[in-house]
């Protein structure tokens, strides 16, 4: 649902005493005005129509994309088999928009090329060197070490995986020289016939076409509008589904042309779902959209939050596929007896298992997860107006603007050595200028605020027994709740998380903010979703058997 | 067996190793009789660095001289990084105590103020080479380029004091720029242009490198080895490597043929790259001399810490958001220094902790005796409860500064001509704020948030300038004295950014 809140006008002297409260940088941004539904800049061409699209329907614009680390390391262990997650250690990191793929802000650097020189040195001086595994990019055994009909066949098996398609003859060609690095005669150094695939293979990587996605389609009747090709259309499907780089079941539909109608995605989509891939894709998309892709807890207990937000995104999405809100309504948890402990809850039977919330208990679905709970925290503790700003701009989809400038955001309100929080809050929030968008964010956080940053029930402030905390909170314009449980329907009960959800999956998707036009397309899709039973699923094969998906359109470059 | 004529004119910049400028080690042959200038007039290669520490001068809310360590608060003078002396002969405080020993190849330079507008918080009003007003993004522009701020984005201006000296004839547009930190550490945002100190012009960032051993092997990577089986090895892998190379440069119109403009822009700038790396590669290698030196390989192990598992408890003690940035940053600071000896580059920045830094203060802090239970950015904000005010952010501040008199120590002991490497060179620390009234509200005072009562270190001799004091300014602009120091090596102008007229003190 998109809520169009009035704009506030915020004096500039407002908020005074320094007493206002900022987000963590970027991502959700600093708490202060709350307009209506985030505008959405990213790129999209004109409403178009091409064969296949409904009226109004549009097509999205899509650009080169560079692979996220994650994709990289998912693509060099599909094909190389190396798990050693090389793109993390040699790169620097990604920015997090809060997706790791949004392309805006990707650009070349001498840093990124750099590094991609040691990565393509380190992980093909690696591969070539496990004789038990690689044969999965070399197909045959040399005769020698200039066997030529050898190193073409490996070219060619190896190009196809690395470019997603499969390579021309004259292409192939280009790479046959490095074998005079196999064959040279110089017995100081040593060389084989996996010299030259050791090249050619750090060729593959440090190549553009290898790193980035690369769209070009072909021009349809339509102006500006280009069908992709099936092999484009199987990276496109590939990245989404999977997070990683088509598998050769996709390339050899892809060579039969089979991803261009939506019939063939859809066939191809269900062989996708299920797996490990797709498993870990639905995860890590969980983990950008609500902030815990790195949980501020030791790792042990980060390691336990996570293993319990999987299990429950595993069940419901996969195992016992059901309604996916049973993500934010589940009634039961999967815990291990650390767990409990660290919740406070009755360990499990057995040590490990599922186990139903008492029939008083403000629990439900992810909400209640240590996962959630510890992100975006504050000052050493939760903060109301962060957990005000998780809700409004991940699971409502509104825009949180920047408070006015003189305000100090590393501050907590009033004096936290001497007074309770919520009552220092509460003061904040009725200030002149502040009221009108604390009060936007900070009651939904006063709800949660039972909750510590470990996901443990608390009655009080941290340390101050006399600060008892009431645990009441409201989302404007919506209801009064109290904890995680009621919070999650009274946002479903709005249509909230429905609607929002399918905003963030799609621009995950798209690796970048979702434009204006584009509305009709998360509006399908939505109700598609809806249409199969709210099963995620059913939005993602949606998205994959919409026309739209087999095309794309190209941005105006001025 | 001929043997070629030596000709003083090998020097000349190449394209080398690194992205940055190679030349040939400095011989004394090179020099006139003096060993202050080349034989054929040229002047001695000048080097500028900057060492950044994401930090300020001080802690909210905490007088200069008020501390509390361990739950005991103290009024103590010498923690503030400002001595109490002006000129030579001051005593050192505690964040200038790592430097003990180079006392006299240094300036303080103190009392620096950024302007901001004290009536109106309009970006529209900011005067020139100020500070929008909110820290910290407002901070960054002024500090790093001169030109002022107008909104509150991390960004600069202008083009950054190291890239205008870089973009000097004779440093080729070269410049080494790295990063200890590498990570931003909190799991809801991202840097956002936080780990951004070098521009080549409005809102053109660096990417900087975080890879120790990719530094070492761009820089370090085509050394010539002594002699026997490893000279053909490295000719082998040399050769390789150009070929695949090549290879992916030549696929270059094939792909950007088939694209749109858009598509075509964003591919070329991966194409350029491979080209300059080709170039970097196929540049002569580099000659080992009594001074120049291939420094040891740091190796791979680097890894990234976890995120910061936030402040006040237990939880900063088992290491998250904490990456071994000291041990990075030695590595770093080694680099840098042959790197100068070498002459492989002439410019060079190390941002040791990103703009408002979450590194886990933690270890570093316990390392150096006062446990702190904080991030770096919350050292300032009274993170800790027991552990707050000026000595623990002296404390933090003394950390940086061990790598910035790591630098200035090296390039001290490095001899070059008749003198050292330092005495070509204006080595710069930067802290990202200073301590004073709060940008924001412009009205609290001792704020960590503020542009006011900010201090730039200057090592070294280049230019003519004279180390050795504390310079009190009376709320100049920092970038007076950065504009001092770049044109100690061979920057012309009169102005940087916003800011017009170089600081006379620092050769005076």
């Amino acid at each position: 649902m998109r809520h169009l809140f009035p704009a506030f006008v915020i004096a500039l002297v407002g908020c005074s005493g320094a007493v206002g409260e900022a987000g963590t940088p970027g991502g959700a941004g600093r708490t202060g005005g709350i307009s209506g539904q985030a505008p959405r800049p990213g790129g999209s061409g004109p409403q178009v129509t091409a064969p296949g699209l409904k009226p109004g329907n549009v097509v999205p614009t899509s650009l080169v994309r560079r692979l996220s680390q994650a994709e990289l390391d998912n693509t060099i262990e599909d094909i190389l088999g190396d798990v050693s997650r090389p793109a993390q250690k040699f790169f620097v990191e990604d920015e997090f928009k809060p997706y790791d793929n949004n392309y805006p802000v990707q650009a070349a650097s001498k840093s990124y090329t750099d590094n991609l020189r040691e990565m393509a040195r380190d992980v093909a001086r690696r591969a070539v060197a496990d004789t038990k595994n690689r044969g999965a990019f070399i197909p045959c055994q040399p005769t020698d070490p200039g066997d030529a009909a050898c190193f073409r066949k490996t070219i060619e098996k190896l190009g196809r995986r690395m470019l997603r398609r499969p390579l021309a003859s004259a292409e192939v060609d280009a790479y046959m020289p490095l074998q005079l690095f196999a064959t040279e005669n110089n017995p100081t150094v040593p060389h084989d016939f996996y010299t030259a695939v050791e090249l050619a293979l750090r060729a593959f990587l440090q190549d553009p076409e290898f790193f980035n996605r690369v769209e070009i389609g072909r021009q349809t009747a339509t102006a500006g509008v280009y069908a992709l090709g099936s092999f484009e259309i199987a990276t496109r499907m590939s990245y989404l589904l999977w997070g990683s780089t088509p598998d050769d079941a996709l390339l050899t539909v892809a060579d039969q042309d089979g991803l261009v109608s939506a019939a063939g995605r859809g066939t191809a989509f269900d062989r996708m779902q299920g797996g490990a891939r797709a498993r870990s894709q639905v995860q890590r998309f969980h983990s950008l959209w609500l902030g815990y892709r790195a949980i501020p807890q030791p790792a042990d207990i980060a390691a336990l939050f996570n293993a319990e937000t999987t299990k429950l995104l595993d069940t419901v999405i996969f195992d016992a596929p059901s309604a996916y809100f049973d993500v934010f309504t589940s009634p039961r948890t999967y815990l291990t007896t650390a767990l409990a402990a660290i919740y406070g809850l009755p360990a499990p039977p057995g040590g490990a298992g599922w186990v139903t919330y008492g029939p008083t208990s403000s629990r439900a679905g992810i909400l209640s997860h240590g996962t959630v709970l510890a992100s975006f925290s504050k000052f050493s503790d939760t903060s109301p107006t962060q957990r005000g700003i998780l809700v409004q701009t991940r699971l409502m989809c509104n825009i949180i603007l920047s408070p006015p400038a003189t305000v100090n955001v590393d501050q907590p309100p009033g004096n936290p050595d001497q007074d309770c929080k919520i009552p220092r809050y509460q003061a904040h929030m009725g200030q002149s200028g502040c009221t009108g968008c604390h009060s936007q964010m900070d009651p939904i956080g006063f709800g949660l605020e039972n909750y510590d940053m470990s996901g443990r029930v608390r009655k009080t402030d941290n340390g101050k027994l006399q600060c008892a905390i009431p645990g009441q909170g409201n989302i404007a314009g919506i209801g009064a709740f109290s904890g995680p449980k009621e919070l999650a329907e009274k946002l479903l009960g709005a249509n909230e998380i429905q609607d929002c959800l399918v905003r963030q999956y799609l621009t995950f998707a798209l690796g970048r903010t979702l434009a204006a036009q584009e509305d009709t397309l998360v509006d399908a899709l939505r109700k598609s979703m809806a249409a199969g039973g709210n099963r995620l699923v059913a939005m993602l094969r949606a998205l994959v058997t919409d026309p739209s998906f087999g095309l794309r359109t190209l941005p105006e470059v001025p | 067996m001929s043997t070629k004529p030596f000709r003083l004119n090998r020097r000349t910049v190449l394209r080398g190793i690194g992205g940055v400028t190679v030349g040939l080690p400095l011989l004394d042959a090179m020099l006139d009789n003096k060993g202050e200038a080349l034989a054929q007039g040229g002047a001695i290669a000048k080097r500028y660095g900057i060492v950044f520490a994401g930090q300020a001068l001080g802690g909210d809310s905490w007088a200069e001289d008020m501390s509390q360590v361990g739950g005991i608060r103290k009024t103590e003078a010498g923690h503030f990084i400002v001595p109490a002396k002006v000129g030579a002969g001051y005593a050192l405080t505690t964040p200038l105590k790592p430097l003990a020993a180079l006392q006299d190849d240094f300036n303080i330079v103190s009392g620096m103020n950024i302007p901001f507008n004290t009536t109106s918080a309009d970006g529209a009003m900011v005067p020139p080479g100020g500070a929008f007003r909110d820290f910290h993004g407002g901070g960054a522009s002024p500090l790093l380029s001169g030109v002022r701020s107008t909104t509150s984005n991390f960004t600069a201006g202008g083009p950054t004091s190291d890239q205008i000296v870089a973009a000097l004839p004779a440093n080729k547009g070269n410049s080494l720029v790295v990063r200890a930190q590498p990570s931003w550490y909190l799991a809801g945002s991202s840097y956002s242009g936080r780990q951004y100190i070098s521009y080549t012009a409005a809102n053109k960032p660096i990417e900087s490198q975080t890879n120790p051993q990719t530094v070492f092997n761009s820089l370090f990577g085509n050394f010539k080895p002594a002699a026997g089986a490893a000279t053909q090895l490295a000719d082998f892998d040399r050769r390789a490597e150009l070929a695949v190379l090549n290879l992916v440069r030549d696929r270059r119109m094939a792909l950007l043929n088939k694209v749109g403009k858009a598509d075509r822009l964003r591919l070329e700038g991966y194409f350029d790259q491979i080209n300059d790396l080709q170039g970097r590669v196929s540049a002569m290698a580099t000659n080992q001399t009594a001074t120049c030196t291939k420094p040891m390989d740091p190796g791979g192990a680097f890894t990234t810490g976890g995120n910061n598992a936030g402040s006040g408890g237990t939880a900063l003690e088992t290491n998250t958001g904490y990456s071994d940035e000291a041990k990075r940053s030695e590595v770093l600071v080694d680099l840098i220094a042959m790197a100068f000896v070498c002459d492989l580059t002439r410019v060079a920045t190390l941002q040791i902790t990103v703009f408002q830094s979450h590194m886990n203060a933690y270890p570093i802090s316990q390392a150096l005796g006062t446990p702190i239970r904080a991030d770096l950015h919350e050292v300032g904000h009274n993170g800790d409860p027991t552990t707050r005010g000026q000595f623990p952010v002296s404390l933090m501040l003394s950390w940086h500064i061990g790598f910035y008199a790591r630098l200035v120590a090296k390039l001290k002991g490095a001899v070059e001509g008749a003198g050292t490497v330092l005495d070509n060179s204006a080595i710069v620390f930067m802290p990202e704020a200073g301590h004073g009234v709060q940008l924001n509200d412009a009205t609290s005072p001792n704020a960590t948030h503020s542009v006011q009562n900010m201090c730039l270190l200057v090592a070294g001799r280049a230019g003519g300038m004279k180390p050795g004091r504390h310079i009190a300014t009376k709320g100049v602009h920092p970038g007076t004295a950065l504009l001092a120091a770049m044109k100690a090596v061979g920057v012309a102008s009169d102005t940087f950014g916003d800011v017009k007229g170089a600081l006379p003190d620092l050769t005076a």
